[in-house]
């Protein structure tokens, strides 16, 4: 059965989450995670939708040092305020 | 805003001299904005230590988008606190660069409002780089963007805002409409442009013809460059004017041909088409005498790169020639096959140019199930250690000779 | 409602921005004149003719030139113009009459027409001090002492043919200088001193280690926090570490500089495209106006253009007369950094005795 977009959002957020301040990572890693997690019931277009939710939801943001990547919101290193 | 300007004798020098000066347009924005004020200063301040003053900002943006933002922090936010932040904004040119003044007004107006008022017109890739504001202002400014239609490109691992020449709109040598193919991929990958999910950035310009405009050749992953496959169009009377306006055809043209494919006998221009190389010489050379061909389409070449990581590439063919009606289907089913393998097998921060070059084009090809042609290669190889991929063991052997018999 | 934000429309359509005339002749031009030079004149096949008058820019514009640019379209074109892929401008006019009036305006507002054909257009650059935080050199101030320099071959079409320059502060080069007839590139030459206080905070120790294209960089705990140590005698100042990690700084003012390289082409015209190779491996950063970069440049610049046959680039002509040739005319020193150690550098030795003397 086809897993629904905030399910795979949330299983993302919880993969950024257990990462956070480990390793940093891309859509790409998201993508495969979802994949070994859950088999058939997940596709690529469906990721891509829950990568969205994610971010649009707030809970994430995009991040780039030399490649792009998906964190959770955090202060910015270089940040001056 | 009365205050003076900061003292900067080293710019002033390079507000003289008869090139148009980035100093002075600084200045003019000064008067209206702290921002370039304080710019200036910190510019001098580089001039004179020799070093930037620039901190790589990582995080910031606009809401779900992942590109076209890039942040930077000054080092010395105490002594230049307007410029504490000045992140620029990449904004998705129209196709070709072309403009009314009233769309040019209407981000003046908005960049006057939101950030310092000053810009590249344009960016190395294509955009329109909207120069410094502050992190608040990031949000507004796309909001008020959007008002007036335009969108934010790209950075980071995603597809970049593709660009094109100005093709059929200003050029007689246009093979395709660069302007309508540039529109139509740069619509169909909004979604790969705004939410970077790639190992790296990737690429595509559009060039109309071989003499290659946007540099499609040597800045694109997927360089879409449009030649022609039937013969050269020629005007014998505009040769013939040519020649009578003591044009040296033969050392001109002919001698320069690379195919060596012309001939010319003091009256006639002869083509052996099937040698002509299409590099666009003789027609550049004599513009009104000779077109490219009426069988028009593109050449797709792929992978070529700037040096980081892995060494600089120019793009190499994977399709000789193939017609550029839209929707393109057959070229954008090839890019997703090329994007699935790339995301898979791709490492983090490779382009696909040294993707290819890791793998193995043969290799590269087999998965996205191409078919190898000569056209590929400037010359088959040259060392002996090839992987060959089958081999048959002692008991098929004898099979085979049995087909002998 | 509120929350339903407009994302993923991309640019305006191109067709909102094209004049009449261009609507009505696109696709359908014949050929293509130069008037004079940095004037050109479009003829479609109905006969309509469009005029273009490109002038240089500095890339870098205040919104208050822009507008001027806009108040000029609307006084000579309509309201029409457009931008080059090197960052000059270019108005499309229809009425032949306007043009002088529109050079003399571009003239009074300090933008100098030319950049077509047998010319030197506009140099393509990076942002250097004013925006990066990797350049080794500044863009905007080099070019704008470059092109001081080089005026009179924009403003005049008096080349054996085009040359392009490019500029990147950077080996990143955002600029992609790598395929032009005159390349200035911005260099550093001390490796990263690693900032080993903050590394650890900061970035992923095997990001960085693999984000190097020698293997120069390993894990190494220091003063008791992980961080990298750099094998100095294989770094070759890339500056990939630091685009990874801001605590590998390279930027270093006693060292940083530019190179020149040369030959480099991106059009197929004749010879294939084509790398531009180096010239001169180091000239000191010199501010505010890079005296030994512009000189430099010129003595290119007149070389090739008193020793290149009509239509020739800088690489075909090099390539035609040799490369000790253009060393030897040139007056440039040979040295161990002009030869390649990277990825297949046995493919740029001399493999022949195809030597002049």
């Amino acid at each position: 059965m086809a897993k629904s977009v905030e399910e795979v959002a949330d299983a993302m957020y919880k993969l950024v989450k257990d990462a956070d301040g480990l390793k940093k990572l891309k859509a790409m890693d998201l993508i495969k995670s979802m994949t070994e997690l859950y088999g058939d019931e997940v596709d690529k277009k469906l990721c891509k939708s829950a990568i969205k939710e994610l971010i649009n939801s707030g809970k994430c943001v995009y991040t780039y040092f030399g490649g792009s990547y998906i964190e959770l919101p955090h202060r910015e290193g270089a940040a001056n305020d | 805003m009365a205050d003076a300007l900061p003292k900067t004798p080293m710019l002033d020098e390079l507000e003289k001299g008869g090139w148009p000066s980035f100093v002075t347009e600084i200045k003019l924005a000064a008067e209206k904005n702290p921002m370039g004020k304080d710019l200036l200063g910190l510019l001098e301040r580089s001039y004179k230590e020799k070093i930037g003053h620039w901190k790589h900002g990582g995080i910031v943006g606009v809401m779900g988008y992942g590109g076209g933002v890039i942040g930077r922090y000054n080092d010395l936010p105490e002594e230049y606190p307007n410029i504490s932040h000045f992140h620029t904004m990449r904004i998705n040119q129209p196709a070709g660069w072309f403009y009314t003044s009233e769309a040019l007004r209407g981000i003046c107006d908005i960049w006057e409002k939101r950030g310092s008022g000053l810009t590249n017109m344009h960016g190395s890739t294509g955009d329109i780089i909207l120069l410094g504001t502050s992190t608040d202002q990031l949000e507004p400014t796309f909001q008020d963007l959007a008002k007036i239609d335009f969108d934010i490109g790209g950075s980071g691992s995603d597809v970049r805002t593709p660009s094109c020449c100005c093709g059929m709109a200003r050029c007689e040598w246009a093979c395709y409409d660069t302007m309508a193919a540039c529109y139509d991929f740069t619509m169909t990958y909004q979604d790969e442009l705004h939410r970077p999910a790639f190992p790296y950035k990737f690429k595509f310009k559009f060039s109309g013809c071989p003499n290659d405009c946007v540099a499609s050749i040597a800045r694109s992953d997927m360089s879409i460059i449009g030649t022609w496959r039937d013969e050269i169009q020629i005007d014998k009377d505009a040769v013939k004017e040519y020649a009578d306006s003591g044009m040296d055809i033969d050392s001109d043209v002919v001698g320069n041909c690379p195919g060596k494919c012309m001939a010319w006998d003091g009256k006639e221009l002869k083509i052996n088409d099937k040698f002509c190389v299409h590099c666009m010489h003789c027609i550049n050379a004599m513009p009104k005498a000779l077109r490219p061909g009426k069988d028009r389409g593109a050449t797709i070449l792929i992978g070529s790169k700037a040096p980081i990581v892995e060494g600089a590439l120019l793009s190499s063919v994977l399709i000789p020639f193939i017609k550029m009606e839209p929707p393109y289907q057959e070229i954008k089913d090839l890019v997703d096959k090329m994007w699935d393998l790339w995301c898979e097998e791709g490492k983090n921060r490779e382009r696909i140019g040294e993707f290819i070059q890791r793998i193995g084009l043969g290799n590269f090809l087999d998965e996205i199930e191409v078919d190898p042609i000569p056209e590929m290669v400037a010359h088959p190889r040259e060392n002996p250690y090839v992987f060959y991929e089958d081999y048959y063991e002692d008991e098929d052997e004898d099979d085979e000779e049995g087909d002998d018999e | 409602m509120a929350d339903e934000r407009r994302t993923d429309y991309g640019p305006p359509h191109y067709e909102k921005f094209l004049p009449p005339i261009i609507k009505e002749n696109y696709g359908k031009w014949k050929y293509h004149e130069l008037l004079k030079p940095g004037v050109m004149v479009h003829v479609s096949e109905s006969g309509a003719k469009l005029f273009t008058v490109r002038a240089g820019s500095p890339r870098l514009m205040s919104v208050d030139k822009i507008r001027m640019y806009a108040d000029l379209a609307d006084k000579y074109c309509g309201g029409y113009l457009r931008f080059t892929s090197r960052h000059n401008v270019e108005f499309l006019l229809t009425e032949q009459s306007n043009i002088d009036p529109l050079i003399d305006d571009l003239k009074k507002i300090g933008h100098p027409v030319g950049g077509i054909a047998n010319s030197i257009s506009a140099i393509v650059h990076t942002q250097g001090w004013i925006h990066c935080h990797s350049a080794a050199t500044d863009a905007s101030g080099v070019v704008k002492a470059v092109m001081d320099d080089l005026y009179e071959y924009f403003t005049e079409t008096k080349l054996p043919g085009k040359l392009r320059i490019a500029l990147a502060c950077c080996l990143n080069m955002c600029g992609a200088v790598h395929c032009s007839d005159i390349a200035i590139l911005g260099i550093h030459r001390r490796p990263p001193k690693v900032d080993h206080e903050n590394l650890y905070k900061m970035c992923e120790i095997p990001n960085v280690s693999a984000s190097c294209p020698t293997a120069a960089i390993r894990p190494a705990t220091v003063d008791g926090k992980a961080s990298v140590e750099v094998d100095e005698d294989r770094c070759m100042f890339c500056a990939n570490c630091f685009t990874v990690c801001p605590a590998m700084p390279l930027a270093d003012p006693l060292n940083d500089g530019v190179s020149i390289w040369v030959g480099g082409k991106v059009s197929n015209a004749r010879h294939e495209p084509m790398f531009s190779k180096l010239a001169i491996p180091f000239l000191p950063n010199n501010p505010p106006r890079w005296p030994e970069v512009t000189s430099a440049i010129r003595k290119l610049v007149e070389l090739w253009a008193s020793n290149a046959r009509k239509y020739e680039r800088m690489g075909e002509w090099i390539e035609r007369i040799g490369w000790p040739k253009f060393f030897q005319m040139s007056g440039i020193e040979f040295q161990k950094e002009h030869i390649d150690d990277f990825k297949h550098a046995g493919l740029t030795f001399k493999r022949s005795t195809h030597l002049t003397f």
